[in-house]
């Protein structure tokens, strides 16, 4: 079991910050940004990444209240803090956690000897990708009880989860068809290792004045939890090394098989301005191994016991009369277990960006002319978006990149999202020799106190890059 | 030049971390206060009878007696979390002809813990008669009732007019229970 956390511990914890990475997205000089649009620009001729430790991910973001607002030590009483927390916050905020590892990648240009204007790129990662809504209604029973909220529906589609971890097989393709544009596809192999989601309750409990007696409790209920991967891993008597054997083969495409695709293109408008755009993600898995599925579905009124005339004329007892609620509740709450096959779609990504370079590089050996003018400095904006369980969410970046020297890019980013409204984020990338590093992260403003932050990100790797004789 | 640029990094990095190590005093700990007090309201026992109700086999009923198991009082959370309890009963009696409610509580071995009687008003003129009981469970109560698995309810004819199967009017009895519970860190 302890090598069963830790695996988990270590795949889902390294580092985490969102999914958005808008630091990452058209900073070319770094070659994951291939994998935020396989039609961005290419400036290297091959590269591989240094194995687990090319790309590592991580981000959680949480809305409505901080950390800090409910653990704060500041003499004030947890329950009060706690209680605000819970009426601040709303239906619809959310804590996410995203993460991902990079296990191996890698990518070449070919074509004919003189243009090199294709280009395969390939790989192995590791996503982890949590959801939880606030189920504001039941944090609300469970505060307060119906006491106060007789008429007062308590909704289960409060209650909305999400988690996955799955690894990716990606080959890509692209192709600068001429100097204003270039596109690229990527094809995906998903190989889900867990999931369970319950994002599709529906139905509620609900305490209204009755007509026979003070109260009518109704329930209408209509919940379903569904996993796969899970039910094999806590029936496991075998011990955690086949766990751990179990797991590290359904990262190497043993799990719940799925399919999609990335799209990209980016296009020079002159040469100053260009404009690109990917849609990542479109895809599904199929979840037809090792699935359990609960659900609890059924209506119910009660509104008491009637003791001493049950059903006058049949005979029924009291007891009975008792029993047969009694029957009804557990019926209503004990959830049948099924193994059906399921599909999920993975949350769709969609980015673009308008970009504007200036400052044009001098050479000093030589004023020639250069077929493609490079810039020192870009400024755009950028746009993300992102499918959720209960409605997409999104972010708009403002940017200014800049080449420090011929081996060091650094790019700062404004964002607005669903986290935060004055998001900074500072991202550098760096070349010695054939080394690449990188290292991005964001909520700058909020690193002062982490514990305040709605969302913190965070992005590293080292590659090895073979560059373009450009400079 | 690659000096300035492994400078340059670190100076990234430092700051990166600098910044990262400024947090503000957080409690983890302050979990273990946690406390929350709903308060649940259910309903429990309700009947609605007309007086004709009392008159079986050409004589008056003198008392109706039935009983229900219930594990509910019981249940662990029940006992570790229940600090008092309200059973809060409301009669409605237009008939000439009081009524009282016992209730008595038994533990698995039918011995009785608790025991209290509400008592319907008689109406003299056909008019609705509202009688109130409110029943409190609190210390020595609350643990009679914690200890309860079988109630018992017997309904009984107060002494006065016969009911026959002309007799007017009828008998209502609604209830519900009020559980004050306090849950904290140790219950969850």
């Amino acid at each position: 079991m302890k090598k069963f956390i830790l695996f988990f511990i270590v795949i889902s914890c390294c580092f985490s910050f969102s999914q958005n990475k808008q630091l990452l997205y058209g900073f070319s000089d770094i070659p994951q940004s291939l994998l935020l649009n396989p039609g961005g620009k290419i400036k290297n001729d091959w590269y591989f990444g240094i194995p687990l430790l090319s790309h590592i991910h991580a981000n959680v973001g949480i809305t409505g209240s901080t950390i800090y607002d409910i653990f704060a030590s500041n003499g004030i009483d947890f329950n009060t803090k706690l209680q605000n927390a819970v009426y601040s916050m709303g239906s619809n905020d959310f804590f996410s956690a995203n993460q991902q590892l990079e296990i191996f990648s890698g990518g070449f240009s070919f074509g004919s000897s003189y243009v090199k204007n294709k280009y395969l790129s390939f790989g192995l990662y590791q996503e982890f990708d949590f959801i939880t809504y606030f189920p504001k209604d039941l944090a609300i029973l469970a505060l307060e009880g119906n006491q106060n909220n007789i008429y007062r529906p308590f909704r289960a589609n409060n209650i909305n989860v999400a988690a996955e971890a799955i690894s990716v097989f990606h080959l890509g393709y692209n192709k600068k068809v001429n100097d204003n544009f270039t596109f690229g596809v990527r094809g995906k192999i998903y190989s889900s290792i867990l999931n369970v989601n319950s994002t599709n309750n529906k139905g509620r409990f609900i305490t209204e004045r009755g007509q026979n007696n003070f109260y009518e409790h109704i329930f209408n209920l209509d919940l379903e939890a569904r996993t796969s991967g899970v039910a094999s891993l806590t029936d496991d008597e075998s011990g955690s090394n086949a766990v751990v054997k179990d797991l590290t083969k359904r990262v190497l495409l043993g799990g719940n098989l799925g399919l999609g695709f990335d799209i990209g293109i980016t296009h020079q408008l002159n040469e100053q301005w260009s404009l690109d755009a990917s849609l990542l993600d479109v895809g599904f898995i199929r979840h037809s191994k090792d699935v359990e599925n609960y659900k609890i579905e059924g209506d119910y009124v009660y509104e008491g016991i009637d003791p001493i005339f049950p059903d006058t004329g049949n005979g029924q007892t009291a007891e009975d009369y008792w029993n047969e609620i009694e029957d009804d509740f557990v019926e209503l709450f004990t959830p049948d277990t099924t193994t059906s096959k399921y599909t999920t779609w993975r949350p769709i990504k969609l980015n673009t960006s308008i970009n504007y370079g200036f400052g044009e590089k001098q050479y000093e050996d030589c004023n020639c002319l250069k077929d493609n003018k490079s810039y020192l400095n870009s400024v755009g904006l950028q746009l993300f978006a992102m499918t959720r369980p209960k409605q997409p969410i999104a972010a708009l970046t403002a940017y200014y990149y800049r080449r420090l020297f011929n081996n060091l890019q650094v790019k700062a980013t404004y964002t607005i999202d669903s986290y935060s409204a004055y998001n900074i984020g500072l991202g550098m990338s760096t070349n010695l020799g054939g080394l690449n590093f990188y290292v991005m992260a964001d909520n700058f403003l909020e690193f002062k106190n982490i514990y305040n932050a709605q969302s913190v990100s965070l992005q590293l790797g080292f590659n090895y890059i073979f560059n373009k004789n450009e400079d | 030049m690659q000096k300035q640029i492994i400078k340059y990094s670190f100076l990234v990095i430092a700051l990166c971390l600098s910044l990262f190590s400024c947090t503000k005093e957080i409690d983890f700990e302050q979990a273990d206060d946690l406390e929350i007090s709903p308060v649940i309201e259910t309903s429990l026992i309700f009947f609605d009878e007309p007086a004709s109700s009392f008159w079986v086999n050409n004589t008056e009923v003198i008392s109706i007696k039935d009983s229900i198991k219930i594990g509910f009082f019981s249940n662990k959370f029940i006992v570790d979390n229940l600090i008092k309890a309200d059973f809060v009963f409301e009669a409605t009696n237009s008939i000439n002809k009081g009524f009282q409610v016992s209730v008595d509580l038994l533990n698995d071995s039918e011995q009785l813990l608790h025991t209290f009687t509400l008592l319907a008003s008689l109406s003299t003129d056909g008019s609705d008669v509202i009688s109130n009981h409110v029943e409190e469970f609190e210390g020595d109560t609350l643990i009679a009732l914690t200890n309860t698995s079988k109630i018992v309810f017997t309904l009984s004819l107060i002494p006065g007019e016969t009911i026959n199967e002309t007799s007017l009017g009828r008998i209502k009895l609604k209830s519900k229970a009020v559980f004050y519970l306090n849950i904290d860190d140790d219950s969850i």
